[in-house]
This record gives structure tokens, C-alpha cells and sequence, in this order.
């Protein structure tokens, strides 16, 4: 377990008062960081993310977190995206075909349809794909997304929802995990689940009392 | 097919949620995180807050209580009124509302809908649209909160707003809005078949007028007057819903 707060992701591409609230709810300590000199020492890194891919991609070239994600992940730094930023975890994305990912995940992140509304936005279910420890099998439980494109399922898929097709709603690979749906604007259900996610990947509540040592 | 939104529409004026005829005699309903907190508790899946005296010299008390609602709300929220520059929207979005409304400043130029899709995405640009029956156009366009009659088709402008990157429509009917009669079904007959998410609003009164405008098309049900007085509770009306056989979340 680290003592350290999350470090929050901070480039301008992210609802960062949402995911800080929840946190709070969760009574996680989190800093924000715009640089990678901001990160804490250790513990979890969220990547956030809401806009266009290849905007996104280049705000985090920018700010120096392009090449230094890929080598905190290698030392075995837990990290988590959220919506865009699950995506950009991806080799690549459709919606920007001459940028690449961070290829911490395997696949190309592809358009959602044709047949149905793009972007997906609303609450759907999601269903257990392949086990993972942190997370129990969700029975259907309701989140909100909001998204035009998805990796389609794999082997690293732990939920999958539908829209039109099915594709992968929770990635995850050794320490890498990411969210296409918003857990922070999934009511309980979305709190729970980055609770067991976070908590998984080391991130430590402040003791409720604390105890005489 | 993600399950269909009912979203209470909460007007603000001067950082607080009031209730009027027309925007005359306002009451006030209280704060804008209160009754957050309020309707995330009963069940809503969405809210929407329309600043209805949106000025310059008030942008400070709403970037506060925009942070103070994305704090508490474990739900999404868009808020709309007077954003007319990307700068705007992007104070919004930043003080953590995940979309904005545009309605008379993108019909008074349209691009700025495009510049938002371009800086945010589409799915943060909700493009809203007051409408009325008219004997020459079909339904006619009005702005500024529906006082000014425009002479622009409705359904035109429907397609217009998704050419130009609305990532959903939020469409008011003018004349049912506050009579309780119902939505306009014919309306959200024809404006469902843009590829976007169409939100429904004006008219409901009934559990039956939801059910109504979801057969006809429509992705989310928006009504203010009968969440906020109790007269329908979201629970009550998402299981007669589901009773019905529409997806909700429950």
C-alpha cells in the first residue's frame, strides 16, 4: 500500500472537479499534477480524459507525460484511464489515424456503429467478459458513457457493454487499467468501482481512527 | 441501445434555481447543490441547469456553484446560457459541467457550434431548440428564451446543428411547454431521425406523455414543474417505464 496521493492527470483535457469529488466521496487523497515533476512518488496515476484524441495526445507531449508514461508503467507504476483516456492508452485510434497511442493496451480504438447513435451517450449495462481480482462481477449494473469510439473486445477485457456491437467498457493489462464509462458520473455503482480499482492498485484511504502506536 | 434519460431541467438566476410563469414571478426553489444532491438521490440520470440571466458580471457566481454542483453530483450535468465563445464553454467545462447548451448565440452564428465540437468534442455541445407550429414553415425557430420569432425551419435547422457538430439536440416545444397537454409528438417524429441524441421537452404532465415521446422517438424526457413539485417522482415514473418495456435505469 502506498501512503502517496493519486495523482491526477491535469492537461487540460479532463473533468478533473468531477473525478476530485468522488475521490473526495471516497475519502482518497489525490493531487493534481500538469507536469510529470507534479506526479507524487508513487502510487496510482488517472489519466482522464473528455475531447479528441489527437488534441489530447498532444496536450500530453506537450507537458512532457507522452514519454514519460510508458517508462513509469515499465517500473510497474499502476495507471488508469478514464473515457478518452482508456483510448489513448491504445495502440492507435480511428478518430485520429496519423497519431498514435501509448500502446500500453493492445488494439486500435475504432468508430462505434454504423446502425446506431454516435456518440454512445447514456447509462448502459455492463457484463463481466474475463475475471480480474479487483473487480467482481458487475451483474448488469448501470453506467454512463459517453463516447464515438471503443477497443473492441479481447483478452485483456474484464467488462463489456453494447451499443450497436459489443466493445470493451474495463481494459486492463499487468498495472494498466482503463474505464470507458465515467465512474464518477455513474452514481453508486461508479464509485464502487474505482474504489476496487484504485484500492487495487494501491491507493490507501486515510485511516478512519487512528490507532495508538 | 443505452437506457432512455429522464432529466429534471433546473432554471438558475443568480446562483439560485427559481421556478416562474414565463420568467415572471420568480420563486426561488433554493440552491443549485442542494437540489442536485436532491434529484441524484431520487434517481435522475442527468440534470440540466439553464442560467437564465447569464450576463458578464455574473459568470464569477456561476463558475462557483457549476464547482460546487460537479463536487456533489455523482451524475452528468450540462449547463447552458449565454455561452457565445469557445472561452465561455470552456470556463463551464473546466469548473466540471460535462456539456454545455448553446441555443440563440449558435443561431446567430452557427460556427460556433463547429468551434465547439472542434475544442471539446461533439458530445459536450447540447444544441437547443425552441420551436413553434406555424401555418407557412412547419415549425418555426425562436430565440432568446422564445421571445423572438425567427423565419427558420425547424427540422432545416435540426439537420444544420448535426452538419455543423451538435452532439445532441434538446428540443422545446413552445406550444406545449407549461400546458401539461403533452409532448409534440409529430415534431419528435420527424426530429428523431437526425443520428444524435434527441432530448424532449414541453408539454408533460403525465406519466403516459413520457412514454409517448419515447415511442416517438426520443432518447431522454426532460420536465422541470413536475419534479420539482413532487407531483410525478422520478421512481415512480422510471418503473412505470420499465413496466412499459422501455430500458431505464432503476
Amino acid at each position: 500500500m502506498s501512503s502517496d496521493p493519486i495523482t491526477l492527470i491535469d492537461y487540460d483535457a479532463g473533468n478533473l472537479a468531477s473525478l476530485e469529488g468522488a475521490l473526495e466521496r471516497l475519502g482518497l487523497s489525490y493531487q493534481r499534477a500538469a507536469t510529470p515533476d507534479q506526479a507524487a512518488p508513487s502510487g496510482p496515476i488517472v489519466l482522464p480524459g473528455v475531447g479528441h484524441f489527437e488534441a489530447a495526445q498532444k496536450s500530453l507531449r506537450e507537458r512532457g507525460w507522452w514519454r514519460v508514461l510508458p517508462s513509469l508503467v515499465a517500473e510497474g507504476r499502476p495507471l488508469l484511464g478514464i473515457c478518452l483516456g482508456l483510448q489513448l492508452l491504445a495502440e492507435g485510434s480511428e478518430e485520429a489515424p496519423r497519431a498514435s497511442g501509448l500502446g500500453l493496451i493492445p488494439g486500435i480504438v475504432r468508430r462505434l456503429g454504423p446502425g446506431v447513435k454516435v456518440p454512445h451517450m447514456g447509462w448502459s449495462q455492463v457484463r463481466q467478459y474475463n475475471p480480474h481480482p479487483a473487480l467482481p462481477d458487475p451483474h448488469g449494473a448501470w453506467l454512463y458513457f459517453v463516447h464515438s469510439y471503443a477497443l473492441e473486445p479481447s483478452v485483456e477485457t474484464i467488462y463489456v457493454a453494447d451499443h450497436g456491437r459489443p466493445f470493451a467498457a474495463i481494459q486492463a493489462r499487468g498495472t494498466v487499467m482503463g474505464f470507458q464509462p465515467h465512474p464518477e458520473k455513474s452514481g453508486r455503482p461508479g464509485l464502487l468501482l474505482l474504489q476496487a480499482a484504485l484500492s487495487w492498485m494501491g491507493a490507501s484511504a486515510p485511516a478512519p481512527e487512528a490507532p495508538c502506536n | 441501445m443505452p437506457a432512455k434519460r429522464i432529466i429534471p431541467c433546473l432554471d438558475v438566476k443568480q446562483g439560485r434555481v427559481v421556478k416562474g410563469v414565463q420568467f415572471k414571478d420568480l420563486r426561488d426553489l433554493g440552491h443549485p447543490v442542494d437540489l442536485a444532491r436532491r434529484y441524484d438521490a431520487e434517481g435522475a440520470d442527468e440534470l440540466v441547469f439553464l442560467d437564465i440571466a447569464a450576463s458578464l458580471e455574473n459568470r464569477g457566481t456561476r463558475e462557483s456553484w457549476v464547482r460546487g454542483v460537479a463536487h456533489e453530483l455523482s451524475i452528468p450535468f450540462t449547463v447552458g446560457g449565454g455561452v457565445s465563445r469557445v472561452e465561455d464553454a470552456r470556463s463551464l467545462l473546466r469548473a466540471g459541467a460535462d456539456k454545455v447548451a448553446v441555443n440563440t448565440a449558435a443561431a446567430l452564428r452557427p460556427a460556433l457550434v463547429t468551434e465547439l465540437a472542434d475544442a471539446f468534442g461533439r458530445q459536450c455541445v447540447v444544441a437547443a431548440v425552441d420551436v413553434k407550429r406555424d401555418l407557412d414553415l412547419g415549425w418555426r425557430v425562436f430565440l432568446k428564451g422564445g421571445s423572438e420569432p425567427t423565419n427558420r425551419s425547424a427540422l432545416d435547422w435540426l439537420w444544420e446543428l448535426n452538419d455543423l457538430g451538435a452532439g445532441e439536440i434538446l428540443l422545446t416545444s413552445m406550444d406545449r411547454d407549461g400546458t401539461g397537454d403533452g409532448f409534440d409528438v409529430q415534431l419528435l417524429d420527424l426530429a428523431s431521425q437526425l443520428p444524435i441524441p434527441l432530448i424532449a421537452s414541453g408539454g408533460a404532465g403525465l406519466e403516459i406523455h413520457f412514454l409517448e415521446a419515447l415511442e416517438h422517438g426520443a432518447d431522454a424526457v426532460l420536465a422541470a414543474t413536475l419534479f420539482h413539485e413532487g407531483i410525478l417522482p422520478i421512481p415512480r415514473l422510471k418503473a412505470y417505464l420499465a413496466q412499459n418495456d422501455f430500458s431505464v435505469r432503476i
